[in-house]
């Protein structure tokens, strides 16, 4: 359909405006185990359209999930176009400029076995993971969704992409209620592939592992301790910088590190990069959805902040290059978002090697915590780095070994400050969600009881 | 619509089968500091079909495309034949509904131009730029939304419903030096656009907030006296008790069961909490749930005991208690799952001074920022606090974290007054990644003898 719409919007726009344009066709398939059975599956089939035009210098979005095929497509783009002229006789001036046609990275993003797995053959994925995880005592929810895309983007500039994609989903969690200690444990995969079985082993191998350590309750230290950080306890650290390095932010004047491009603001041992081209990740893909071809983006190096991340608009608006970062829906215009975040020590991303919670960074703890979940993690204000969480999942490490799990205490810190105090990374690199870290150990976190 | 949505129905071969259809306009115009953010009006359809037969699971299908209707119901009675059960999923029964239901609309917002909008939006904006120049940026949505839905069901279920809804929400951001600071205005209502004409006076109170923030200083971290606003009270209420009363997360575990038996104790004599989707009026007010289920006014917590829960049709039949009608979806692309509506802490006694009077150091915790709860453990940002001393509301204090276990905070609220106000905000609620769904939340003003403050936390 857009290139009927483009077509029709590249003699609409005035004053050497222009147009782009997004398509995107899914569908997805769900299942879902709760409380240990197959209670649900189900599809879900979803097209849309999203429209941006530039006229007479303002800017004009309109979306619409009312696409159809054919003839019907053609019927519905004038409507369309209609709407996106009328915001943009409300629009802001932009001094936005589509891209050119540009070559695309090669890069695999649909994986067949995945699109053309059965129904049956994630049931039987699912029913696998849940036996493997049954356990007395315990409840067990296992979802899995596998999502099948198409994805078109073009500009009146010329410039195109089209490429399909897979992505599955699988997640569970172990619930134990006993009495009034409620703890539940999860982990999850996404990829553009079904999951390998040692992928299946590593969930396994996590939730049993912080379930076994988790049985023996023990009293929190309370003070100013090392605290290692998992892969996804490392959220509430990492949010204030990446929030902090969206050019939106630095071009709305809130971000802490917008003037610091060049500084040393960070341990020199972090690296932080976005990476679109990540092989077999779901947020990987050849080009944005502003028709930019994707590029690896050093964000942090060595703890010295290097670049922003900007989508069209933004990067107008800072008098720089979007840098590929536009991300869009079906309603409203596009924003910068990261793809895949790879956090590592520099030069030296380890590869996933399993050596207990932790990847080895116990050993030296004499007192300390092991933070694997804190709650309300993106409440507040966030960008300004200060955070106070009290912990969902966290372990007392004592004379460099676990002890037990700790209830009843809370972290607290500013992130800008502890990220210059790193004590070290772990060998445990992993996914979590689209994020790719280890385990980090920060030292002199504020650990209160209550 | 009806005619072809109950022709659809006959064309399933499943035991149950029911089939909604939205078409939504809506429109929102967003300002941030001095220019236009964007403003796009979108239209936006689909439907959602839900099978279930005997020894089987349910089956759904959602789309966007309504031509597919006919297939999607076919789709959805496979899929629930490919998911066997060996206990059966049983439904409690409803009487069948037909209802015509079409809310007060308050001023059309479809008819409404969206330069009008944008006026509005930006004149609320500048109220919060014209409190200081520390104001460095600020960010004013204006969304609306009126939706037609049908649902229909194999029982006799037929509902045509016309649903409109307005929110409005601001943020001030204040700078001084490395200092920053924000302030956040919410409205939201089931109403139109004649309801949200005079708002200016929040957003500018918003904007003072966040300026009078940088120069308070944080709260130091402990455990103290704690009273909460009536807002952060319904947002406390909302996450840590409410969440725990919808029944689709006890009906089919066992410890959980337990854990919520009716009759335990859950507070002292002074506590009451219930969820009442049929109170006139609030945002999360509708006449039937998404499984056609009357909504109506539920108790939770009565005298400090838990008489009550929320249910869908198939909780309720799985724990033989009555439908609550809290099956709700955010819209076609996802299935009905247990959700509150408005949820209450019920009205005390006595006034705010009372509650304050006899605290010697405490906080005041006000308005909500945010908050989450896993179950037995929260957090709360309050958006500000104030000191209480010597039985008065003292100096402003910021980062106000609220932490603790539900089981004994509840315990521990020992003075609740009798200044019961509906918070009507906007944003929504979050659940199984259905968010926002529109709800409400009302409290009087509670003390809690003893409370968990996070914040700066002395090293």
């Amino acid at each position: 359909m857009i290139d009927g719409l483009l077509e029709l919007a590249r003699h609409r726009v005035e004053g050497g405006g222009g147009a782009d344009a997004l398509e995107r066709r899914v569908e997805r398939t769900s299942i879902a185990f709760e409380w240990g059975r197959l209670k649900a599956a189900g599809v879900t089939q979803e097209g849309g359209v999203n429209l941006r035009v530039l006229h007479r210098g303002r800017v004009g979005i309109a979306g619409t999930t009312n696409v159809g095929v054919g003839d019907a497509a053609a019927q519905h783009a004038a409507p369309l176009l209609e709407r996106a002229l009328a915001s943009a006789e409300l629009g802001e001036e932009v001094a936005l400029v589509f891209p050119a046609p540009a070559k695309l990275p090669r890069l695999v993003t649909h994986v067949a076995r995945a699109a053309d797995a059965s129904l049956e053959r994630l049931i039987q994925i699912g029913q696998g993971l849940l036996e493997r995880l049954a356990r007395e005592g315990c409840q067990v929810n296992v979802a899995i969704e596998r999502e099948v895309a198409e994805t078109r983007v073009a500009n009146t500039a010329g410039a195109q992409g089209t490429y399909r994609s897979t992505g599955v989903a699988l997640s569970a969690d172990l619930w134990r209620i006993a009495g009034d200690d409620v703890l539940a444990i999860g982990d999850a995969l996404e990829g553009c592939d079904l999951p390998a079985d040692d992928a299946l082993d590593g969930v396994v191998r996590s939730i049993t592992t912080r379930l076994d350590h988790a049985l023996h309750i023990v009293a929190p230290p309370e003070g100013a301790l090392p605290v290692v950080f998992t892969p996804t306890g490392l959220s509430a650290v990492l949010l204030p910088v990446t929030q902090g390095l969206s050019g939106k932010a630095v071009v709305q004047g809130i971000s802490p590190l917008g003037n610091r491009v060049g500084e040393q603001v960070f341990h020199a041992g972090l690296s932080l990069t976005d990476d679109p081209l990540a092989s077999g990740r779901t947020a990987s893909r050849p080009l944005d959805d502003e028709c930019v071809p994707s590029r690896v983006t050093c964000l942090v190096q060595g703890g010295v902040v290097q670049r922003f991340v900007y989508d069209l608009e933004t990067a107008a608006r800072a008098k720089t290059e979007s840098t590929g970062h536009g991300q869009r829906g079906i309603f409203g215009k596009p924003v910068p978002a990261y793809t895949n975040i790879v956090l590592g020590e520099t030069g030296n991303v380890k590869r996933e090697a399993w050596n207990g919670l932790g990847g080895g960074l116990l050993r030296d703890i004499t007192d300390g915590l092991l933070v694997d979940e804190l709650i309300g993690v993106g409440q507040g204000n966030v960008i300004a780095g200060a955070f106070s969480h009290p912990v969902a999942l966290a372990y007392r490490v004592e004379r460099g070994e676990i002890t037990g799990r700790v209830k009843d205490a809370a972290v607290a810190g500013n992130a800008y400050d502890l990220l210059k105090r790193i004590g070290g990374f772990g060998s445990d690199a992993r996914w979590a969600g689209s994020r790719y870290a280890p385990s980090v150990l920060l030292e002199g976190v504020a650990v209160a009881r209550r | 619509m009806i005619d072809r949505l109950t022709a659809a129905l006959q064309g399933s071969r499943a035991d149950f089968t029911e089939i909604r259809v939205e078409t939504s306009w809506s429109s929102a115009v967003s300002v941030r500091g001095r220019r236009l953010e964007s403003a796009t009006a979108s239209e936006d359809q689909g439907g959602f079909v839900r099978a279930l037969n005997r020894g089987c699971g349910w089956g759904t299908a959602s789309f966007t495309s309504l031509d597919q209707l006919e297939a999607m119901v076919v789709r959805a009675d496979e899929l629930s034949r490919a998911v066997r059960l060996d206990r059966p999923i049983r439904l409690a029964p409803v009487p069948p509904q037909q209802a015509e239901a079409i809310l007060d609309l308050d001023g059309d917002v479809r008819g409404v131009p969206l330069a009008d909008k944008k006026r509005l939006i930006e004149a609320y904006n500048g109220a919060m730029l014209a409190v200081s120049d520390r104001i460095v940026d600020t960010l004013a949505t204006y969304r609306d939304e009126v939706s037609e839905y049908w649902y229909v069901n194999s029982e006799g279920t037929v509902l045509h419903e016309l649903r409109p809804e307005v929110t409005l929400s601001g943020t001030a951001v204040a700078r001084r030096d490395g200092t920053i600071e924000k302030g956040l205005e919410s409205i939201g209502l089931r109403r139109g656009w004649n309801a949200v004409q005079h708002e200016a006076a929040g957003f500018r109170a918003a904007a003072e907030r966040a300026v009078g923030l940088l120069e308070a200083s944080s709260v130091q971290g402990g455990a103290y006296p704690v009273v909460l606003d009536p807002e952060l009270a319904g947002v406390f209420i909302h996450e840590a008790f409410g969440h725990l009363s919808e029944a689709d997360f006890v009906y089919e575990n066992p410890q959980a069961r337990e854990m919520m038996t009716l009759g335990r104790r859950f507070g002292k004599k002074v506590l009451n909490v219930g969820d009442n989707g049929a109170a006139p009026g609030l945002r999360g007010t509708l006449p039937f749930d998404d499984e056609g289920t009357p909504t109506q006014d539920s108790a939770l917590i009565r005298e400090g005991l838990l008489v009550g829960r929320l249910h869908s049709r198939e909780t309720a039949a799985a724990m033989n208690e009555r439908p609550t009608g809290n099956a709700r979806a955010i819209s076609f692309r996802h299935p009905p799952i247990v959700r509150m509506t408005n949820t209450y802490i019920g009205n005390g006694r006595g006034t705010f001074d009372d509650l304050i009077k006899d605290i010697k150091l405490g906080v005041y915790a006000c308005s909500a920022f945010g908050g989450q709860t896993l179950l037995e453990n929260f957090s709360f940002t309050a958006a500000y606090g104030h000191m209480i001393r010597d039985g008065a509301v003292a100096e402003l204090v910021k980062d106000v974290v609220l932490a603790g276990n539900l089981f004994q905070t509840l315990d521990r609220i020992d003075h609740i007054a009798g200044d019961f106000r509906w918070n009507q905000m906007g944003g929504g609620c979050g659940k199984a990644g259905q968010y926002p769904l529109p709800v409400t939340e009302g409290a009087p003003h509670v003390r809690i003898e003893e409370a968990l403050i996070g914040g700066d936390v002395p090293a």
